[in-house]
């Protein structure tokens, strides 16, 4: 049985009986540790556990125990020349990874950190008790502007999926998770009655600003909302600020440093459902920071958004709408690093088949984020392709559709079963 | 690519070219133009950044690669399996495919490689002019740095010409972006003012994208005038211009002014997969698979080319495995075959009997592989000549 990571921690820790803990570990551990440690008012409440687990599990290992486990990092670290390296300890920078990774002996150090780790986690896992697992349910949305391709659709998704027909209007399923109907209840109060009571178990990320206004206002817990098109002003000035950085890696940790500083809250540019949530606004720094088009591309930001709150939040439920993007415009290609809205006066261009094409991957990497997690036997992911009314379903681990794949399913029947599915 | 858009880079191409040569003959009067040039053997290798093998030679990729697969293939030395076991970085794996050793070097290229480049080796064993060495590169992670090394009895004396063509027209864009002009670019006569500027202002590689030492880079008037009604047919235009296509026409240029002994070139159209848009890593494999074609066609039409020219063409490595915790295509960082296993093609000359060779080879197997195509056998290189080629 695994554990269910949101719930574990009940004793708030203190980071600072954590930092000497930190110093009896190898040098390349310790940028990211002390990192967390000096963010620690803004992880979430499952960052803070795994850390405090992770902090529980070098506890239990006597400091002779600890120097064996630890002694082939050491040496592997001495090999790799670490001592002369400019190498900070206090945060991962650009500079460290560009310095790991070109080292000769670079799978061999990833390999022992991972060593590391799994020990050091599994003697927090001894000493820590196993509370009952419940599903975890993801929601991605192709919105019926997206052409997707009928054939192909489906057929990289995990094959322990199942096709669904709808028998049309699959746009409602995204209405009633989000407002529920008569005895329906909309995904917000079946995440309540789960057990969810944070608002990191609870995700809505959207390229477009749809999803938090259709969120019922009677809902019974907040909901971490996050809107591609809605973060536009913070976005932009940002991406201006991001794009002052020179072609020189010990410069742009310097930047990427002073802009993590940065309170970035006098400026009037978030949108309200993240101006009041300190860790959401990290989190959206973090996210834009860390690359992978977050800034550009609409599906990119939601695909990345959903991956990254997986990651650190370990959330229930998350609920992932993609949408359009522009075609580029003449020059952009070149430069697509640029807001081509800022960069090129002319008119945007919705380019659906191609957004189609890139919703669709993202799409499956959000399952595939989620599937990297021990919590994966316990997930059911539905992903809705509203233009095919059809959607694709991954079950919990010993959990059937409970009809014929060839059959038809109205909207409301299908949306009924997927809340049954969560709370069983 | 619509024929107004090629027909004006290509006069782009040309008058870089022009720009190149001119600057040559006033920094370089002294140099004899010696050896190689029209007469002697070939060799070009194109590197186009980071593919994965699941988009390409495989079930699910050859659409995207017709004319590799089609008309290519069959008639090529074709390796299924070429890994990179050094750092899966653009300027590292450029520089470990120019010297045979693996580097491990600043990513962003702030030093030259640490040992001889293929280019050094034959210039200086060959005696040939830099004329005889270039490298065209759409890929802004290299640096000028790449052409020649820091070895003491080689370095730039012995080094190529090393040219960005892509970087002149981003510069324009993020010049007008800069200056506070996003309606620049969807106007003429104001993009054309910013052209200016760069031009006027070009007095380095980082510029306009070419190295020559001690060089001040003006355009001429001439140049300039051309320039700037190939950006307004630019602009007019509605659709977006890839950098390897410039890259590319520069390349064809650089053949037919100069037809020099070695020529690298890379692309990299396929890296806008770092911000996340798959269609548009698809349409710059796609980019490259026709511009490979056209620049064997091109070598075959070519008579200081046809029968002596031996192509390579080969990605640097791959991308990240689906699934993978460094988000899959959008990255090449992790240490997996997806990332580090590649594929590879060699045409013309020395690939006279079509072959599939199944043994893994490597990157660094290329440097000691075309430095032996010109002779140079005796170098002491961890990599071995590639099987399967006629030497």
């Amino acid at each position: 049985m695994n554990e269910w990571p949101g719930n574990a921690q009940k004793e708030a820790p203190s980071p600072d009986a954590y930092r000497h803990l930190v110093e009896r570990l190898p040098v390349t551990l310790r940028p990211s540790l002390n990192q967390q440690l000096s963010q620690w008012g803004t992880l979430f409440p499952f960052e803070q556990n795994r850390l405090a687990n992770f902090m529980k599990g070098v506890e239990t290992f006597s400091p002779s125990a600890l120097d064996a486990l630890t002694a082939p990092l050491w040496a592997l670290e001495k090999k790799m020349g670490v001592k002369l390296w400019n190498f900070s300890e206090a945060s991962d920078t650009i500079e460290n990874a560009s310095q790991l990774a070109r080292s000769e002996y670079y799978a061999e150090w990833r390999r022992e950190v991972q060593r590391v780790f799994e020990t050091v986690n599994a003697a927090a896992r001894d000493s820590t008790p196993i509370q009952t697992a419940s599903t975890r349910l993801i929601l991605l949305f192709l919105p019926g502007s997206l052409p997707v391709d009928p054939l192909s659709a489906w057929k990289q998704w995990d094959a322990r999926g199942h096709e669904i027909k709808i028998s049309g209007g699959s746009e409602r399923i995204c209405e009633l998770a989000m407002q529920g109907h008569a005895d329906l209840s909309g995904i917000a109060t079946l995440a309540a009655r789960q057990g969810s009571r944070e608002s990191s178990d609870l995700w809505l990320i959207d390229a477009e600003a749809k999803l938090s206004g259709m969120l019922s206002p009677l809902s019974p817990i907040a909901a971490f909302s996050l809107s591609y098109a809605a973060l536009k002003p913070f976005r932009d000035r940002f991406l201006a600020e991001v794009n002052k950085i020179p072609k020189d890696i010990q410069a742009t940790d310097e930047l990427i440093s002073n802009l993590r500083l940065e309170a970035w809250n006098g400026w009037d540019l978030w949108p309200a459902e993240v101006a009041n949530q300190p860790r959401l606004r990290r989190f959206v720094i973090d996210l834009y920071l860390s690359g992978n088009g977050a800034f550009i591309f609409s599906n990119a930001f939601v695909e990345w958004a959903a991956s990254e709150a997986l990651r650190r939040a370990r959330p229930r439920t998350i609920v992932a709408r993609f949408g359009m993007r522009s075609k580029p415009k003449p020059f952009t290609s070149i430069a697509i690093f640029e807001n081509q809205q800022r960069i090129s006066s002319l008119p945007d261009v919705d380019d659906p088949e191609n957004s189609a094409i890139d919703a669709v991957i993202l799409a499956r990497y959000v399952w595939l984020a989620a599937s990297r997690y021990p919590e994966q036997e316990q997930t059911l992911c539905l992903c809705v392709s509203e233009h095919r009314d059809s959607a694709y379903a991954i079950l919990p681990a010993g959990k059937s559709l409970g009809w014929s794949p060839e059959r038809t399913i109205a909207p409301e029947e299908l949306y009924s079963w997927l809340g049954a599915q969560f709370l069983s | 690519m619509d024929a107004s858009r090629r027909n004006l880079l290509k006069a782009a191409a040309i008058l870089l070219v022009d720009q190149w040569a001119g600057s040559r003959r006033r920094v370089f009067a002294a140099e004899s133009s010696s050896a190689a040039g029209k007469d002697e053997r070939k060799v070009i290798v194109v590197a186009c950044a980071g593919i994965r093998r699941a988009e390409t030679f495989s079930d699910t990729g050859l659409g995207n690669i017709p004319h590799l697969y089609r008309e290519l293939l069959p008639q090529s030395v074709f390796y299924p399996f070429i890994r990179n076991a050094g750092a899966t970085s653009h300027y590292n794996t450029i520089s470990s495919i120019l010297t045979g050793n693996w580097q491990r070097l600043d990513d962003w290229g702030k030093t030259p490689p640490a040992s001889p480049t293929l280019f050094e080796y034959l210039r200086k064993r060959m005696e040939l002019s830099q004329d005889n060495a270039w490298l065209i590169s759409s890929n802004k992670a290299l640096t000028s740095r790449i052409g020649a090394s820091s070895m003491r009895d080689f370095g730039p004396r012995y080094g190529a010409n090393v040219v960005f063509p892509k970087q002149l027209l981003i510069n324009a864009v993020i010049r007008a972006a800069s200056q506070g002009h996003p309606e620049h670019s969807a106007d003429r006569a104001a993009m054309q003012s910013e052209l200016e500027a760069i031009l006027q202002h070009a007095d380095n590689y980082e510029g306009l994208g070419w190295s020559v030492s001690g060089d001040e880079s003006f355009l001429d008037l001439r140049m300039q005038s051309s320039m700037q009604q190939a950006i307004e047919e630019l602009v007019r235009t509605n659709a977006p211009v890839t950098g390897d296509e410039f890259t590319f026409l520069v390349s064809a240029e650089v053949m037919r002014r100069f037809a020099p002994s070695l020529l690298a070139i890379t692309f990299s159209d396929v890296e806008v997969a770092h911000f996340g848009s798959y269609s548009m890593h698809l349409a710059g494999i796609r980019t490259m698979d026709r511009l490979v074609y056209e620049l064997w066609n091109l070598v075959e039409a070519d008579p200081s080319y046809s029968g002596k020219t031996t192509l390579f063409i080969l990605p640097e490595f791959g991308r990240d495995l689906d699934g993978s915790s460094t988000n899959g295509f959008f990255n090449h960082r992790s240490i997996d075959d997806s990332t580090s296993l590649t594929w590879m093609m060699c045409l013309g000359e020395a690939a006279r009997s079509a072959d599939v060779v199944e043994r893994t080879v490597q990157h660094i197997d290329l440097c000691p592989t075309i430095a032996g195509l010109f002779g140079i056998k005796d170098l002491d290189l961890p990599g071995k000549p590639l099987p399967g080629l006629s030497t």
